[in-house]
C-alpha cells in the first residue's frame, strides 16, 4: 500500500536529491537522505489528501461562511511550512540525531535502549497495533502539553496565535507560532524518546493522523455521532475547544487525537453545538497580519507577560455560556 | 456406520500430500534499512517467500568467522541480530551502540563495527561481543577493509574525505589521510587500498602505508562500492549517480572491462553460484539479478531502501567468510 510513496520517494532521491547533494559537495548524507525524500513525499501526501477530502466538505456543510477569506490564506503558508518545508526537514533530522545520541549512550551502558516492542515482543511483526500504541501514548503525552500550554501566561501567549484564528479552516492545523512548535517538538522528542519510537517506520499511519488533524479544524458541521465522538476528535468536538469563550485556561476538549483524555480528566465537551472560533483577548495582529506580524506579535506578547500567572495578565475576560447558547463544561486547570 | 481404517488411509494421505520436503536450493536475506524487515528470497525461484520484522533500521551484515552466525546490524535498534544462517531464525540479540558496517578481521579475532552517525569505530572481541576499544573518528566512519594479517583496519570516513588507519595490535590510529570526496566503499587489493569516492567519480589507490594517493581510476559519478568477485578475476564498482551504472575492472591492471547499466541506485552485492550477481537497488525499492554474460537482468520487489544483501546458496553454512 505504500509502495506508490516508496516509489516517488526513491525517484526524487535518485533524481533530485542525489544530484543536488553531488553538486553542493555533500553526498555524505546520501544514505540518509532516502528519509528526507520519504518526509517530504509523505508531506506532500498529506497536504494534498487533506485538501481533496477538506474542502470539499467545507463547501458541502460550511458552519460559517465569510465574504473575505483573506485572514486563511496565511495558514496556507503555516501548512506548507510546516509539512512540506524545512521545519519537518529539521525536526526529523534533530529528532534522528537526537535519538542515535541517546540510543547509542544507553547501549554503551550495556543497556538496551527501551521500545515497546522489547517490551511486548508479541508485536513484532504487528505494526499497526504496535503504531496504535504509539498514538495512545503519544497523544495521551500530547494532552497534557496542549493543556499546560493554556495554564502558563507565556506559553498561552504563544498558543494564542493558533486560537487568535476566527476563520477557522482545515489550514489551521499548522498555524503555531514557531517557539510554540519547538516546544512541542522538544515535548514529543523527550516522550519519543523513552519509548523508542522509530522516526518514519510508518509513514501511512502517520499521514492518516495528520488528516485527522487537519480535518479536526475544518469548518464543517460534522460530527462522529455519540458513540464515534467519543473514540475520534471530530470537526465539531475540536471546534468547541477553538471557541472565543474556551480560549486561554477555561478552554475544553484538549485532545488531539483521542478525546479519552478529555473524558478521563473532565475537560471534555460533547455538546451538539458550533461555536464561532477565535480568542478575543488576542490582539488582531495575531488574527489577521502577515506571518511575520503574527510571529512577532506573539512573541512580544509573550515577553510582555512572562513569569505572570495566566488568571493575572487577563488573557481572557470571558467564562460561561458560550454564543450560540451551547453548555460549555468549563473546567478550571 | 464409520471406517476407521478409512479415515486414517485418508488422513495419511492428506498429510502425505500436506508435506513438502525443505529444499537446499539456497536462500537470500536482503535488509531492509528504511521499513525495519528482512526480505527472504528464494535463490531458485526469485520469489520473496516472507519478511522477517526488526526493530528499526538493518542496513548491513558479517558471517562469524566458522560460519555459525549471521550478524545483522540493526543501526537504529542499536543490537547486532544473530541468525542462523540458513533458516535466518534469530537466535540472539547483541547490544551495540549504532552498528552500520561490520566486519570480522581474516583471523577471527576482532569485529569491527562503524558508528556512521555517532562518529565512532568500536573494536569488539569476536565471540564475546565484549568492547576492546572505541575510535571517536569524524566524521561518519563507513566502510571497512582489512589487511590479510589483520593487523589494520581501513576506514572510510564519509563526512571529512579521510580514509584513517588504524593498528589492532597496538590499538591505536596510524593515519588518517584524504582521499577524496565523501569516501565509501574500501577493499584491499594486491597490497593496496582501494577506496571509492561516492562524492566524484573515481576509485582511489591508497599506500597502505601512509594513505598517499598514487592513482586514480574514473569509473561514475557516486562511486560507491566495491566488490571482488569470488574467484578474484573482476573487480565490481557500483556508481549511484551519473547513469546508475557498475563498473567492471580488471582487478590487476585496473583497467575497465566493461560497464552495466543499472538504474535504481545499486548498492550492495552478492555473487551466486551460477555466476549471476545480485544487488541491491536502494531507491525503487529492488534487487536486480544480473547476468554478467547477457547485462539482462531480472528484478524482486522487496521493501523500503534495500541494503545489505546476504546469499547462501545452501541449507548448510556457507564456508566463505565475509561481509558487507
Amino acid at each position: 500500500m505504500t509502495a506508490p510513496f516508496d516509489t516517488l520517494a526513491g525517484w526524487l532521491q535518485e533524481h533530485a536529491l542525489l544530484p543536488l547533494l553531488y553538486a553542493l559537495g555533500l553526498m555524505q548524507w546520501e544514505d540518509i537522505s532516502f528519509g528526507w525524500a520519504l518526509f517530504a513525499v509523505y508531506g506532500a501526501a498529506q497536504v494534498v489528501l487533506t485538501f481533496a477530502i477538506c474542502m470539499p466538505l467545507e463547501h458541502w456543510r460550511p458552519v460559517e461562511r465569510w465574504p473575505d477569506a483573506r485572514a486563511v490564506t496565511v495558514d496556507i503558508l503555516y501548512t506548507f511550512f510546516s509539512r512540506v518545508g524545512l521545519l519537518p526537514l529539521v525536526t526529523f533530522v534533530l529528532f534522528y540525531q537526537a535519538q542515535v545520541a541517546l540510543n547509542g549512550f544507553l547501549a554503551d551502558q550495556g543497556w538496551v535502549p527501551p521500545t515497546l516492542e522489547r517490551l511486548f515482543p508479541f508485536l513484532l511483526g504487528r505494526p499497526v497495533l504496535t503504531f496504535c500504541l504509539y498514538v495512545v501514548i503519544l497523544d495521551f503525552s500530547d494532552y497534557w502539553r496542549h493543556r499546560l500550554s493554556h495554564v502558563f501566561g507565556w506559553w498561552y501567549a504563544l498558543h494564542a496565535l493558533h486560537h487568535a484564528q476566527r476563520q477557522m479552516t482545515f489550514w489551521s492545523d499548522d498555524r503555531n507560532h514557531l517557539l510554540d512548535e519547538i516546544i512541542a517538538f522538544a515535548w514529543f522528542t523527550a516522550v519519543a524518546l523513552l519509548i523508542g519510537i522509530p522516526p518514519m517506520q510508518f509513514p501511512l499511519l502517520v499521514l492518516l493522523l495528520r488528516l485527522l488533524e487537519s480535518l479536526s479544524h475544518a469548518n464543517v458541521r460534522l460530527s462522529f455521532g455519540w458513540i464515534g465522538e467519543r473514540l475520534l476528535v471530530s470537526p465539531r468536538f475540536h471546534r468547541a475547544h477553538h471557541g472565543t469563550t474556551a480560549s486561554g485556561r477555561q478552554s475544553v476538549n484538549y485532545g488531539a487525537i483521542l478525546p479519552w483524555w478529555d473524558m478521563l480528566f473532565r475537560t471534555a465537551d460533547f455538546s451538539p453545538t458550533y461555536v464561532p472560533t477565535g480568542d478575543p483577548t488576542a490582539e488582531e495582529a495575531l488574527a489577521t497580519g502577515s506571518y511575520a506580524a503574527q510571529q512577532w506579535a506573539g512573541l512580544r506578547r509573550m515577553l510582555r507577560i512572562r513569569g505572570a500567572p495566566l488568571n493575572d495578565v487577563t488573557l481572557r475576560t470571558q467564562v460561561g455560556t458560550p454564543e450560540g447558547g451551547g453548555r460549555y463544561n468549563l473546567k478550571q486547570v | 456406520m464409520a471406517r476407521p481404517w478409512l479415515v486414517s488411509v485418508l488422513c495419511a494421505a492428506l498429510l502425505a500430500a500436506s508435506y513438502v520436503p525443505a529444499r537446499a536450493a539456497g536462500a537470500v536475506l536482503v535488509m531492509n534499512s528504511n521499513e525495519a524487515t528482512l526480505s527472504v528470497i528464494d535463490l531458485a525461484t526469485h520469489r520473496e517467500l516472507r519478511r522477517i520484522p526488526v526493530l528499526r533500521e538493518p542496513h548491513h551484515w558479517a558471517l562469524t568467522p566458522d560460519g555459525h552466525d549471521l550478524l545483522v546490524a540493526d543501526t537504529g535498534a542499536n543490537e547486532l541480530l544473530l541468525l542462523d544462517p540458513s533458516s535466518f531464525e534469530l537466535r540472539r540479540r547483541v547490544p551495540v551502540a549504532d552498528p552500520y558496517q561490520l566486519g570480522f578481521s581474516p583471523d577471527g579475532k576482532v569485529l569491527v563495527v562503524n558508528g556512521l552517525a555517532r562518529g565512532q569505530v568500536d573494536v569488539y572481541e569476536a565471540g564475546s561481543y565484549r568492547l576492546l576499544k572505541r575510535f571517536p573518528l569524524k566524521s561518519m566512519p563507513s566502510h571497512l577493509a582489512y589487511t590479510p594479517d589483520s593487523s589494520t583496519v581501513f576506514v572510510s570516513l564519509q563526512g571529512t574525505d579521510r580514509l584513517a588507519a588504524i593498528d589492532l595490535r597496538r590499538m591505536e590510529v596510524l593515519w588518517t589521510a584524504e582521499v577524496g570526496k565523501n569516501p565509501a566503499g574500501v577493499l584491499w587489493l594486491n597490497g593496496r587500498v582501494l577506496v571509492a569516492n561516492m562524492g566524484s567519480d573515481d576509485v582511489a589507490v591508497v599506500n597502505p602505508a601512509d594513505g598517499r594517493v598514487e592513482r586514480r581510476i574514473h569509473t561514475g559519478k557516486g562511486a560507491h562500492q566495491l566488490f571482488l568477485s569470488p574467484d578474484g578475476k573482476l573487480l565490481y564498482v557500483n556508481n549511484r549517480l551519473d547513469v546508475n551504472s557498475v563498473t567492471v575492472l580488471d582487478p590487476a591492471s585496473l583497467n575497465l572491462l566493461r560497464t552495466y547499466r543499472l538504474p535504481g541506485g545499486p548498492d550492495d552485492i552478492a555473487f551466486a553460484p551460477d555466476g549471476k550477481l545480485w544487488f541491491t537497488l536502494r531507491f525503487v525499492n529492488k534487487v536486480a539479478v544480473l547476468d554478467p554474460a547477457s547485462g539482462q537482468y531480472d528484478i524482486i520487489g522487496v521493501g523500503r531502501s534495500p541494503h545489505g544483501i546476504f546469499l547462501n546458496p545452501r541449507a548448510a553454512v556457507p564456508a566463505a567468510v565475509a561481509s558487507r
